[in-house]
């Protein structure tokens, strides 16, 4: 219990819920369910692609380029399909959005352990690739010509509810995704040699590699989920916005690896968990939302979400130094006299 | 009798190894042999080639010439899958751990990796770490990180982790160091233990009196040449400190500088760092070496950290000249005169990718600057010239990176860059750690050199020798405290040994002094 209280999603979910309760007082219309519904839908797709970056992250790297793979998947799939004249629905778009995002993911996978790159290096090259490739081989405007069996997702929901305001309020039937990828990578990050791999090689790669663990399978796997991940939040970002962008997401790298550093991974590597990282996009989002709510200009918006970040990333830091310190001077016990 | 040995199975024969890194000799037609059960120690100072044969043996260097032989297997050039493969296990002083993983995943997981499994059962990485620990009898919970533990228990969860290996020869690198008495024991049963199911134990150490209690055969290298290979019954201490060091060095021609009377350089009073140090008062005189010595824990390396200001004292005095000055960071003990050379060179002491040259001139570029700030060209070339002369640094250009000079010369321009900005007070961290024989007899002449200038010195090491060298006097702390006093004069290396690895309880008479502890008042600095 003490363990819970203590943890990092505890105290980020109090937050949360602090900042809500808060925003609420000072705007009613805040706290419903159809702002609710809207928040969960639209930090979805940024909490898809934060598992990725999660996954990085503890490996003690950084990637930036799962944007522009998401952007690249989504919108030459959809290209694609328009040209074969595809009418069904969503399911076809996954699966070929999913192949090249596990392609593109293998890729860099290659380029790294070939040529022992850090990641950030190659990744960001990578993304302006992908960016590249959009504009230059498949087409540099938004496209709305939606097959007929897409018209409908962005209103497909699991739960509707009334709503005073709006009228009528849906979850998204997506947020079935999120919830099966986030046990699949929680399940993934603590019962598997891969995940524990990840903390390993983030915790000292040199002694990962000692270790037996295979860095470079795991180097590709982590990869390949990313692009993967990133596909599928390309795909069902395009379906809710019923359009395809060929520069989707282009500049939010930064904010999705914000979030997740907030969830409490850390830069070095080595730490983060599933549940850190999904609170802490909703705890961006629910800033950059309420604080509309609460009337706060849009202007000022930005300086919060920074300072909310700057502050997140210090707690653990000093908290790190103050152990260090400890650790420094510390006396075996029977050497410490009272 | 341990007379069994010489029929029993050889495990291990090292045959005409020699290694050169650089055309510097590391190890010089070297041979000996490990048998099955045997608990074999290898002994020699800093630099003697221990290290280097450690690494042969687990697979990380090839050998220039010689072969390796294991289980009988025949091998010119071993690698590291090969040597566990043949159940060699090196615990390393770094651990080889996880500290952002817990006790049991740090244990458990090489099992489960080495069994191919992709699943983890977190119930069979507790079963594999209790049994673990249960080997070195310790009582570690299992589910901290590595980062909470102290280095001791790291120590342990090391063995206990290569303890579930199945290994044939463990090699420990002064698995010791990190330890109190009482986990050296803990760790002595345990490998009498391991020696009872058959299992060799390469112990490599320079602290004798270990050596002594625990090993078979006992092995000593000097400067890359095994010099004596012989049974432990046989040996006293002093005859292995001979072979360690060679010829004893007469010490009294040895040039110390004479220490001035007059008022100290140097006076702390009362100084007290809470889980470091308490109620330390000493005086430092011009001219004066002053060793600091005590074992890990004792408080002496924090005690050098107080004064250089990384971990300000929380309370008690300290004097320079006479004056009282507070030193709370760093910057205080710089602008007092004070400098500090680490123990860990390359990571605390030196910018590794910059040049040599500026490597010097860091501390002292405010003078080296003209008024508009910019750095006088001229001024700061004749600096280096007279630095990398007078310190003997050995390379072909200023301009080559830091990190590009051996560990003895890296170590002398830490040095240089301290000396070159006109201190009153130097404390010097272990200053010949990791550093080969010839460098380590530089730096102390060069030490003595320093202190006839007027400096003064406080040097903390564990290194008795070095100590004897160069300190004129020598105080000795234990649980944070100052203990006892040696005058040089007065001792001997031997003593030296004894009360340093002594347990509280023991006491000694000659030359003790009691350090008077009377005065209470405390106040806080600042």
């Amino acid at each position: 219990m003490k363990k819970l209280v203590n943890s990092r999603e505890f105290v980020l979910f109090l937050i949360l819920v602090l900042v809500s309760v808060a925003i609420s007082i000072k705007n009613s219309s805040f706290f419903s369910a159809s702002t609710l519904f809207d928040i969960i839908r639209s930090s979805l797709v940024y909490c898809i692609m934060a598992f990725g970056v999660l996954m990085v992250l503890i490996s003690g790297n950084v990637d930036i380029s799962f944007v522009a793979i998401a952007a690249m998947t989504s919108y030459s799939t959809h290209m694609l399909l328009l040209k074969l004249v595809y009418t069904g629905d969503i399911t076809l778009y996954f699966v070929i959005a999913i192949s090249m995002g596990l392609l593109a993911g293998l890729l860099m996978g290659f380029i790294i352990t070939q040529f022992n790159l850090p990641i950030f290096y190659v990744s960001l090259g990578y993304m302006t690739l992908w960016y590249g490739f959009n504009l230059f081989f498949i087409g540099a405007t938004m496209n709305f010509d939606l097959p007929e069996g897409m018209v409908g997702y962005y209103a497909r929901f699991l739960v509707k509810v009334r709503d005073p305001v709006v009228g009528e309020a849906g979850l998204h039937i997506s947020v079935i995704y999120l919830v099966v990828i986030a046990v699949f990578i929680w399940w993934l990050l603590k019962y598997t040699i891969f995940g524990r791999g990840l903390y390993a090689i983030g915790g000292n790669r040199e002694v990962a590699i000692r270790t037996g663990y295979n860095v470079k399978r795991i180097t590709y796997t982590m990869l390949a989920l990313v692009g993967i991940l990133a596909a599928i939040a390309g795909v069902t970002q395009s379906g809710y916005s019923r359009s395809f962008n060929p520069v989707l997401f282009m500049g939010k790298e930064l904010d999705v690896i914000a979030a997740v550093v907030i969830g409490g991974a850390s830069i070095t590597g080595g730490r983060g968990t599933v549940l850190g990282s999904i609170l802490g996009v909703m705890l961006i989002e629910v800033l950059n939302r309420g604080l509309i709510f609460a009337g706060i200009p849009a202007e000022w918006q930005k300086m919060v979400v920074g300072l909310a970040l700057i502050i997140f990333i210090s707690i653990p830091a000093i908290a790190e130094q103050r152990a260090k310190r400890s650790r420094y001077i510390a006396v075996p016990k029977e050497n410490r006299e009272e | 009798m341990i007379l069994k040995d010489r029929t029993a199975e050889e495990l291990l024969s090292v045959k005409n190894v020699s290694k050169h890194f650089a055309g510097v000799i590391a190890l010089d037609d070297v041979s000996f042999t490990i048998n099955r059960g045997e608990i074999r120690c290898l002994v020699g100072e800093n630099g003697s080639g221990k290290s280097t044969m450690i690494k042969i043996i687990a697979g990380i260097y090839p050998p220039d010439e010689g072969d390796i032989y294991i289980n009988g297997h025949y091998y010119k050039r071993l690698t590291p899958i090969a040597s566990i493969h043949e159940g060699i296990q090196v615990i390393y002083q770094d651990f080889s751990l996880f500290p952002n993983l817990t006790v049991a995943e740090n244990i458990g997981i090489n099992q489960l990796i080495s069994s191919g499994k992709k699943i983890i059962n977190w119930k069979d990485i507790y079963k594999t770490a209790k049994e673990g620990l249960s080997k070195v009898s310790a009582d570690i919970p299992l589910d901290v990180t590595m980062e909470k533990l102290s280095t001791a228990d790291r120590q342990i969860i090391a063995i206990a982790k290569v303890l579930l290996e199945d290994v044939k020869l463990i090699i420990m690198d002064e698995p010791t160091t990190a330890l109190t008495q009482r986990e050296i024991q803990y760790l002595f049963k345990t490998i009498n233990d391991l020696k009872e199911q058959g299992i060799s134990i390469l112990f490599v150490s320079h602290k004798l009196n270990e050596v002594k209690e625990i090993s078979d055969r006992t092995l000593i290298f000097r400067n890359g040449k095994k010099v004596l290979d012989q049974e432990t019954k046989a040996l006293d201490i002093k005859t292995m400190e001979y072979y360690m060091t060679g010829r004893e060095i007469d010490t009294s021609l040895i040039a110390y500088s004479k220490v001035e009377k007059g008022p100290p350089l140097l006076k702390v009073e009362n100084l007290t760092l809470s889980h470091g140090f308490s109620d330390v008062s000493f005086e430092l005189r011009p001219k004066e070496v002053l060793g600091i010595t005590g074992l890990l824990g004792s408080g002496r390396m924090e005690l050098a950290f107080s004064l250089f200001g990384e971990m300000p004292a929380d309370s008690g005095k300290i004097y320079i000249e006479g004056k009282e000055v507070f030193i709370i960071r760093i910057q205080d003990a710089i602008k007092h005169g004070i400098g500090y050379v680490p123990e860990d060179r390359i990571g605390e002491g030196l910018f590794l990718e910059q040049s040599i040259a500026d490597n010097i001139v860091v501390r002292l570029i405010d003078r080296l600057a003209s008024k508009i700030g910019l750095v006088k060209d001229r001024a700061k070339q004749d600096v280096v010239e007279e630095w990398i002369k007078k310190l003997d640094i050995k390379t072909p250009s200023s301009e080559n990176p830091a990190g590009s000079l051996s560990g003895g010369n890296q170590q002398r321009l830490v040095l240089s860059k301290w000396l070159a900005s006109n201190l009153k007070i130097l404390i010097l961290n272990g200053p010949t750690v990791g550093v080969d024989v010839g460098s380590k007899i530089a730096i102390h002449s060069l030490i003595r050199d320093l202190a006839k200038q007027g400096m003064g010195i406080i040097l903390t090491s564990d290194d008795i020798p070095e100590l004897m060298w160069t300190c004129n006097r020598i105080l000795l702390m234990r649980r944070g405290r100052i203990v006892e006093e040696f005058q040089r004069e007065q001792t001997n290396k031997e003593e030296l040994y004894e009360h340093l690895v002594a347990n509280n309880k023991h006491s000694s008479t000659i030359n003790r002094v009691k350090i008077n502890s009377k005065c209470k008042d405390s106040r806080r600095v600042r």
